[in-house]
């Protein structure tokens, strides 16, 4: 298979306007990915399927990732004229990067045997910015696992043709997989809490008497 | 009867019963599982009923497809939020009386799906259950010492009296309430009436 | 009716009955006193049982019927709509198709076993029996009962 920046360039040709980057990838794999903008994504998706040399037939996997607003610090360099020459200056500042829900789809070859190509879709935000185009219409196997991330990330799939709740029923409100998913609290009878299932648990306690002692049951030296 | 009587009749060859035990002993021999796996454990319960196994020899391989026809609920596996009330349905559609293994760590707790969104922590929250069995998954022959311990139980069960086991009773309901899909969670998460956990009382 | 009972019941049933017969009158009518005999025995025998469960269930086993019990099953989900509704008649025709081939089974197996002692007649009845059948299948085969469309 090409490079994953040979393949941008040659989408670049084929698709022009379209934003692409290559996301590089820190772990041992080393697996770059290809992040698209949602507006060319459909042709984009089109073109890795039917280019000759690439012919992307087979969407393994669709997944949700979920990046919640990250505060980054970056370092500000600057020039200050001063009495007598010019001053270095390095002031930290803070940075709030927004966060949005990224869906990420892997793309294999059947007929070329080569893959994986690794492709992102960010949405604008988490809340109101939330639509990306759907690839069902591209790769046939990508309908439920769409449904699933819209289902669980909440992310909604345009031109998708069944979008419903997969995995939830009708009428669910919440996104489970969002890392600020609040859960239905069910931690009345926990015998053996640890970590934050201690916290949760730990409001269901009836409140120590005063003076008993302490121990009564469970856990001791707590 | 005394016990001493009865092994001395034994001894010349005259067998007496009670007609409570004749009924029992016909209703723990021969009990009739429901059909139906929810997650990993039911393989186990499969395994149980195949001829390695054989829970045959204890009268409780008909699995039945249709609930009326059942009187044994193995409630082998996770059960997720979603699939909660159709199992609660399930088991008001038995005819009494009606008994519930709840095989395995999920279908006692969550397991090791505990903490996630979707699954129920332990059914036992929506209906009443005779036999726990732990184990992610329980061996077959966790299962088949589960039936052994519900038909003990069984056995035991009497008639008449105040003791009379909740099929007996007409001030005992046949059907609990069915959870519906709420927007976050089941409603109710639990039925107070049948679930009462014990109050862990810790300093700290 | 009779057929309920087993051999043992009918040789003492009709026992009884001759014993009666003795006793009572004697002449043509009884012939119709066994029979009446054996009418009520047999209807008993039927439906005693019946009668023992009902008194058993109303002692022991109170009913308790509610809305969700009571509801048509659809494997745990809520029901749509009713439980009568029609069913397509091809379902009918399939069965029936079946049913012959399961018939001929009960036929075709004990022959199979008595093959070797069979004299040709023998054999040449069961052709024409399965070239009947055979020709039942070609039949429906024709009709095109086993399209399903
Ligand atoms: S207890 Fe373990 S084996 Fe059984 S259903 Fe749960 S996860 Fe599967």
């Amino acid at each position: 298979m090409e490079s994953t920046e040979t393949i941008r360039l040659r989408i670049l040709e084929a698709v022009p306007g379209a934003l692409l980057e290559v996301v590089p990838n820190g772990a041992p794999v080393g697996q770059p990915s290809l992040l698209v903008d949602p507006e060319h994504a459909l042709a984009v998706a089109r073109f890795l399927r039917d280019a000759p040399g690439l012919q992307f037939d087979y969407c393994s996997n669709v997944t949700g990732v979920d990046w919640l607003d990250r505060e980054e610090e970056e370092i500000v360099r600057d020039r200050v004229a001063e009495t007598g020459g010019e001053k270095k200056i390095e002031e930290p500042r803070k940075r709030v990067r927004p966060g949005y829900l990224e869906v990420v789809y892997h793309l294999y070859s059947m007929a070329l045997r080569h893959g994986p190509l690794v492709l992102r879709l960010r949405t604008g935000n988490r809340t109101d910015r939330v639509r990306l185009p759907s690839l069902t219409p591209i790769w046939r196997s990508c309908e439920f696992q769409e449904r699933e991330v819209y289902d669980l990330f909440g992310v909604v799939f345009e031109g998708h043709p069944d979008l419903r709740r997969i995995l939830m029923w009708e009428g669910f409100q919440d996104y489970p997989m969002r890392k600020d998913y609040v859960e239905p609290d069910d931690y009345e009878y926990e015998p053996t809490p640890h970590d934050d299932v201690w916290e949760k648990a730990r409001r269901h306690y009836p409140a120590p008497t005063v003076g008993s002692g302490g121990e009564t049951s469970g856990n001791p030296g707590s | 009867m005394d016990v001493g009587l009865r092994s001395e009749l034994q001894r010349h060859g005259i067998f007496v019963t009670t007609l409570e035990e004749l009924y029992n002993w016909g209703r723990s021999n021969s009990l009739w599982p429901l059909g139906f796996g929810l997650a990993c454990c039911a393989i186990e319960m499969i395994a149980a009923s195949m001829a390695r196994y054989d829970l045959a020899r204890f009268g409780a391989e008909v699995f039945r497809p249709s609930p009326r026809q059942a009187d044994l609920m193995i409630v082998a596996g996770t059960v997720t939020k979603k699939m909660a009330p159709q199992v609660v349905r399930l088991y008001n559609q038995m005819a009494e009386p009606k008994y519930v293994i709840a095989m395995g760590a999920c279908a006692i707790s969550g397991g090791p799906f505990k903490q996630g969104y979707n699954v129920l922590k332990g059914i036992d929250r929506y209906i009443p259950v005779d036999v726990h069995i732990p184990g992610c998954p329980p061996r077959p022959e966790a299962l088949i010492h589960a039936l052994m311990t519900l038909q003990q139980r069984i056995a035991a069960e009497s008639l008449v009296g105040p003791n009379r086991p909740r099929h007996l009773r007409r001030d005992q309901p046949g059907e609990f309430p069915v959870p519906e899909y709420g927007s976050h969670d089941l409603i109710p998460p639990k039925n107070e009436s049948i679930w009462r956990p014990p109050v862990i009382v810790r300093s700290g | 009716m009779l057929c309920l009972l087993d051999s043992d019941e009918v040789a003492r049933l009709a026992s009884v009955g001759l014993v009666l017969s003795h006793i009572g009158m004697d002449g043509g009518s009884t012939e119709y006193l066994t029979l009446g005999i054996f009418l009520v025995a047999a209807c008993l025998f039927a439906l005693m049982p019946l009668g023992l469960a009902r008194l058993w269930a109303w002692r022991f086993a109170p009913t308790k019927p509610g809305p969700v019990k009571n509801s048509i099953y659809e494997c745990g989900l809520e029901s749509q709509g009713d439980a009568w509704r029609p069913f397509k008649s091809a379902y009918y025709l399939y069965a029936i198709v079946f049913l012959v081939f399961d018939v001929e089974i009960v036929f075709l197996l004990p022959f199979a076993v008595a093959f070797g002692g069979l004299p040709l007649g023998a054999v040449l009845a069961m052709m024409l029996f399965v070239l009947l059948v055979v020709e039942g299948l070609l039949w429906a085969w024709a009709k095109g009962v086993l399209r399903w469309s």
